[in-house]
Parts: C-alpha cells; structure tokens; sequence
C-alpha cells in the first residue's frame, strides 16, 4: 500500500473511530428529528417520533435470521416484577432501566458495562405502592438520559458518566401513592412526562420540564384541565377523577404538537348505567380521560382533542403511548390504538376523525364505533350489581400498553390483540384520598373465556387506515411486549412463554425462534455497533396483565419467577 | 344496596367484626411490626370502617377477583385456612413485588373490616 494509501486507510480509521465514539452530546434534540431514518440506533421509547417501532437496518434479514444467536446478555439487580422497558440505543451504546427506576449504560457489542446508576426511592412509599416498582423506559436529548420513578421524580443522568444532572420533584407521591412508570418523551429542550392515574383518585397531570435546568415549565391536568373539561364533571367529581397519561406519546414536528393518550376515569366502572350524564359518582362525558390531546411542547396548551371513549365505564383507556405518523393519499394521519379494541385514524393537523377499525374480535362494551363521528354505537353501561353476561373485553384490555410496529416497506401494521372478558358485578364505592389515596376499582371480577372460543392472543398484519387484514398468527396467550419490524423484512415478536420469534414481514412465515426462559412484558429494538446489526430485547415476567396468567393458562406461568430479569443480545453467528 | 355478596353482608360483617376485633387487636399487639404500626395509628371505627365489602371492591378487588372469591392476580381469598394473625399482617405489610403494604393507608378497624369481609366468603369451588 502507498504512503497516501495508507494516509487515508488511517483517516477513515480515525473518522470510524470517531462516528464510533462520538460525544453524547451528539445526540441533540434535532437529530431526534430524523430518527426514523437512522439505522444505527434507538433513540426514543418508539423508535422515533413517528412511533414506527421500526428500524431500516438490513444486516440481519429473512434470509440469514436463522444464523441469529446471543451475543451477550446483561442482568439487572432487584428485577422485581421482570423488565418493562424498551433501551435505547445510541452511537454504539445501549442504555435501558429496570425496576426502581434503575439505569444501565452497556457497550453495545460486547454488552460491558460502562455506568449504572441506581437513585434512593422512597422505599416506604414503593411498599405501598400497586402499580410498582417497574419501569418502562427512557428519553435521550441534550446529552441527558432522562427517567421517572414511582416516587414522582423526573431524573436526568448524563449520558457519558451516569451523574446526576438534575433530579426534580414533580408529584406529591406520598399523598396521592402514585408517580411516574412511564418512559419520558424529549421534544427540543423540553422533556415531557405523564403521571400515573386511571383508577387512582386525582387529575393525572402531564408535565414539561426544561431538559437541562430540570425546572418545571407546564402542567396539564387530564382531568379538568380546562373550564370547558370541567364542565364535563359533575359536582365535584373532577377532583378525584383519574386521567393521567401512563405511557409516552409521540411528537408531530409539523405542527409542534406533541400527541398523547389519556388514562381512564376513576371509578373505572360506574353504578349509574345508562343515566350516567346525571348520577352515578362521576356524571358527564369527564374530559379529558381517555382521549387523545395534542399539546403545544413549548407551553402545555391544549391545542385538540378527541375523547375517544365519552364517560369510559369500562377502563378502556387511551393511555397506549403509540401514535404512527402515516401519509396516504396526500393526507397526513395519526393512527391511535385504544384499549377497548378499537383503532382510531386522526387527521394530523387537528384530530379530526378519518377512520375506526376492529382489531379485536370479542368486544360487547359497544356494538360498534361509527368511523366517520367517533360515536359509540350500542354502547352498555352497566348498572349496580352482577351483569347478566360477561364483558368484553376484560379488563386488561383488547389492546394493552405494549407497542405494534410499522413497516414502511411492507405498508403494514403489526399488532397484538386479546381476546378475553370477564363476569363483573358493578359494586359502589366511595374515593379513598386519607391518609394517603387508594384504588378505585368500583366493581368485583373475574376472567373469563371470550364467547367465541378459549382466552387467547394473536398478531395482525394490517393496512394501518383501512384496517383491511392480510395475515394473522394465533397465540395460545396475548404476547404481552412491544414487537419490531426491520429493513430486512423481518417482524419480531417476543411472547410471554418466553419466545422470540422473527417472521417474514411480508408472509408472517416463522423464520427463527429462540427461548430465552421467562416471558416477556418490555420491548424490543435493534441498533448497530462497531457496524454490526444487533437486536436487543429484556426477558422478565411480572406486569399486572401477567399477573392474569397463571389462573387462566396454569403452567409455565404459575410458577414463572416474577422477580428475575435480564437483557438477551442477539446478532448473526461470525 | 351496598354490597352484592353476600346478600346480608353488611350486617354479617358488622356482626364478625365485633367478634373478630377484640382477638385481631390482641394479635397485633403480640407482632412487633404490627404493634408499631398499630401504635401509630390506632384503631378507628367509623360507619366507613367496617364497610369491609366496600372497600374491598374499592381496593382489593383489583387483585383478587370476584371479591375473593377466585384466583387472578392474587389469590383465591374464600376459604383460606391462613390465620387472622397471617391475614392481617399481610395486609398491613404486603408482599413485596406482589402485594402492597396497606398499613399505613387503612385504619386498624380498616383493616380487621377486610378481614371480617374475607371470612363471609364461601368457597365455591372456583
């Protein structure tokens, strides 16, 4: 090789060497923007902004998964309740958390560890804590991992050393008992986070906080966060409402909106039947819980709504933080999973409604959504006392909180349905608030099988705005993790045997498989190092949907450990 | 109404709470985790305390369905042959990971009204 040969064999090197290293403050808000289209990492809780859960990356595809096998794996300390949470990737590194809110920086090829950092909960406060102590996941920006806990904190680490940069206050978690589960969203120099809420008695507020000072720049309360929403509550049922909004929503650049999804009312079920907008404990159609809203980033103003269940009376909440960007046909839409079964297609600009489809088959809550206003059909509103035939679907949702995947490549969405119910007895309560807030549940239960065949699950590839259906594979449980489609034409699907499975994107043929020992209730993502592809995804059983299995399927799930966990990397034999 | 099942449940379990109370408190005494909290806040009985089936449906039903009555998150509740002593202390301490600790949320009466309301529920075979 000649002298300038070998000049510039070594500034690629170099340049290599630096893309490879690069500083973590490379990761600023704009780069956020293009995420979509970067191969190489994971940089939101849903891959980007347009919550695809997709990655382009083509190194590992249809025609060599077979060759896919672990290349290194991680266990995280005190995994109570297994693993929850999608990592996230970037410049070559993986970060991902655990219960308590703890945070892991990995070299992404060889899985050593770089940082950890573990904050002091309030550990009395946890111990009385439900919904607890897991974790859902990050936001990277500003040279910041940024992570909530259940003691209604919003952390910033940086990202090269695991220090803490700020660590700001935002919930009274000891009076209200509940905090922050899941992942934060960064939208320029704001990070916006959502509390916890539903059934417990409060008005779930959404905040945006300065992402390098930690100052608190807007709250907005899902539950009578408005004159006009507060009309929407009788008396004074506004103050023990519920809302809140669980999981991280998504952020249209376009119109500076960030899109997010609203937990349910509290009581979740409610005694006045069909005379609910006059009696019952809380009369009126309670905005804003389970709605989509669009709120300005910069502010906290509410720009749009759309309730997508008026007075949800079955905890069918919009809280499902996926919101996919979709263009067709000159049209620019949101795509919106919501609890009850039910997909809703949104005009971008304004929330304006385009379209509702079925996803789930057994659904009896309503006779059906009329796709063009949005109104509930048929709807069933049960009154006090046991209901004369189960309700569909059960509790735990047609749809739950983990993610489906986009494929640009193949035009089809991926995503999980339940098919479940449950024999209720609507039962009236009164809101607990002292000395500290408690659940509001309002009704006793039980799951039951769906009327047109056993508890199940299963997968559809669908058109996205039509609905129309091109494939489906059946599950004997609901995989329960948020899945992964690639450029390689490749969808997988972690299940909650404990099961990865990679299929053909395009068929649904089942390509690979690999068993990683205990189910699976976090995501997935793939991300490159060193120029190799990688696939990520956390093992580890124990969500309150989970926690459903072991009475309806028995074993392997009876007896799988619930507080255990680790992370499983996968790339292609050498 | 104010409880489905059982029927007369709000009078039974006013009745089982007089007669459980007395020993509950005892027990409590005798366990030094429990006596600590039961020192902290004592027991308490408002017409809301010994609601037990309400606040169950409020609360526990969330993880042990049917009112106790079948197995779901948590366990089957009807027929446990646990004892009052165990029972009241997991509901004051939890489990962790699996179960809250609702010592410091329920009264003392709270919390013997939820065990008075467990044991009304007939097992049936569920």
């Amino acid at each position: 090789m000649s002298s300038k040969g070998k000049y510039l064999t070594g500034c690629a090197a170099l340049a290599l060497a630096a893309m490879m290293i690069s500083p973590a403050s490379a990761v600023d808000p704009s780069r956020l923007l293009s995420a979509d289209q970067n191969a190489n990492d994971w940089l939101t809780n849903h891959g980007s902004y347009k919550s695809y859960h997709y990655s382009p990356a083509d190194q590992i595809n249809a025609g060599n998964v077979k060759n896919l096998e672990v290349a290194w794996t991680h266990f995280p300390e005190r995994a109570t309740r297994g693993i929850q949470s999608t990592p996230l990737a970037a410049d070559g590194v993986l970060y991902y958390s655990g219960s308590y809110s703890r945070v892991y920086a990995l070299d992404g090829a060889t899985g050593k560890l770089i940082w950890t950092y573990a904050p002091a909960l309030d550990e009395e406060l946890v111990a009385k804590q439900t919904h607890s102590p897991y974790n859902r996941g990050l936001a990277l920006a500003n040279g910041n991992l940024y992570v909530g806990t259940v003691d209604g904190r919003l952390i910033a680490l940086d990202m090269k050393t695991g220090k803490v940069v700020f660590d700001t206050r935002l919930v009274d978690s000891k009076k209200l008992t509940v905090g922050f589960t899941g992942a934060p969203l960064a939208v320029k120099d704001t990070v916006i986070i959502g509390s916890q809420g539903g059934e417990w008695p409060w008005r779930g507020p959404i905040f945006g906080v300065d992402g390098k000072t930690g100052q608190k720049k807007w709250e907005f309360f899902t539950v009578a966060g408005t004159d006009e929403a507060k009309a929407t509550w009788g008396g004074e049922s506004w103050r023990t409402g519920g809302g809140g909004g669980w999981m991280a929503g998504a952020y249209d650049p376009e119109t500076n909106t960030v899109w997010w999804g609203t937990g349910n009312p509290a009581p979740l079920y409610d005694w006045a039947g069909a005379d609910w907008q006059k009696s019952g404990p809380r009369p009126g159609t309670n905005l804003y819980t389970t709605s989509v809203i669009g709120l300005d980033p910069d502010t906290g103003k509410l720009k749009f709504y759309h309730q997508e269940l008026p007075h949800d009376a079955w905890d069918f909440d919009s809280a499902v933080g996926e919101f996919l960007s979709i263009d067709r046909g000159g049209q620019k839409l949101m795509v919106h999973p919501n609890k009850g079964g039910f997909i809703f297609v949104y005009d971008r600009a304004n929330a304006k409604l385009q379209n509702v489809w079925q996803l789930v088959k057994n659904v009896n809550f309503v006779k059906g959504i009329d796709p063009k206003t949005g109104d509930l059909i048929g709807r069933r509103d049960l009154a006090l006392g046991k209901a004369d035939s189960p309700l569909c679907p059960a509790i735990a949702g047609g749809i739950s909180w983990n993610s489906g995947a986009y494929s640009p490549k193949t035009g089809l969405y991926y995503k999980i349905a339940q098919e479940w119910c449950m024999d209720i007895t609507v039962v009236r309560t009164t809101p607990i608030l002292e000395p500290m807030a408690q659940l509001n549940i309002g009704a006793d239960f039980k799951l039951v099988a769906p009327p047109d065949g056993p508890a199940r699950g299963h997968l559809d590839a669908r058109d996205p705005v039509s609905g129309e259906k091109k494939w489906e594979i059946n599950y004997k449980e609901p995989p329960l993790a948020s899945i992964l489609a690639t450029g390689g034409n490749l969808l997988f699907v972690p299940d909650s045997e404990g099961v990865v499975h990679a299929y053909n994107a395009e068929t649904g043929q089942e390509l690979w498989s690999h068993s990683n020992g205990m189910g699976h209730n976090a995501g997935i993502i793939s991300y490159m190092a060193g120029g190799k592809q990688y696939i990520a995804v956390p093992a580890g059983w124990g969500s309150l949907v989970s926690d459903e299995f072991a009475a309806l399927w028995g074993e392997p799930f009876k007896s799988m450990a619930k507080n255990t966990g680790a992370l499983f990397v996968y790339s292609l034999k050498q | 109404m104010r409880i489905s099942l059982p029927r007369s449940g709000a009078v039974f379990t006013t009745l089982t709470l007089a007669l459980v109370l007395p020993t509950a408190c005892a027990l409590a005494q005798q366990s030094p985790g429990a006596a600590t909290k039961a020192e902290a806040r004592p027991a308490e009985a408002s017409p809301n305390d010994i609601d037990g089936a309400t606040l169950f449906a409020s609360v526990c039903g969330f993880c042990h369905q049917n009112g106790g009555r079948a197995e779901g998150r948590g366990p089957k509740l009807a027929g446990t042959t646990r004892s009052d002593d165990f029972i009241l202390d997991r509901i004051r301490n939890g489990k962790p990971g699996s179960m809250p600790a609702f010592g410091g949320a329920f009264s003392e009466g709270q919390i013997v009204a939820i065990l008075a309301y467990i044991r009304t529920l007939e097992d049936d075979g569920n």
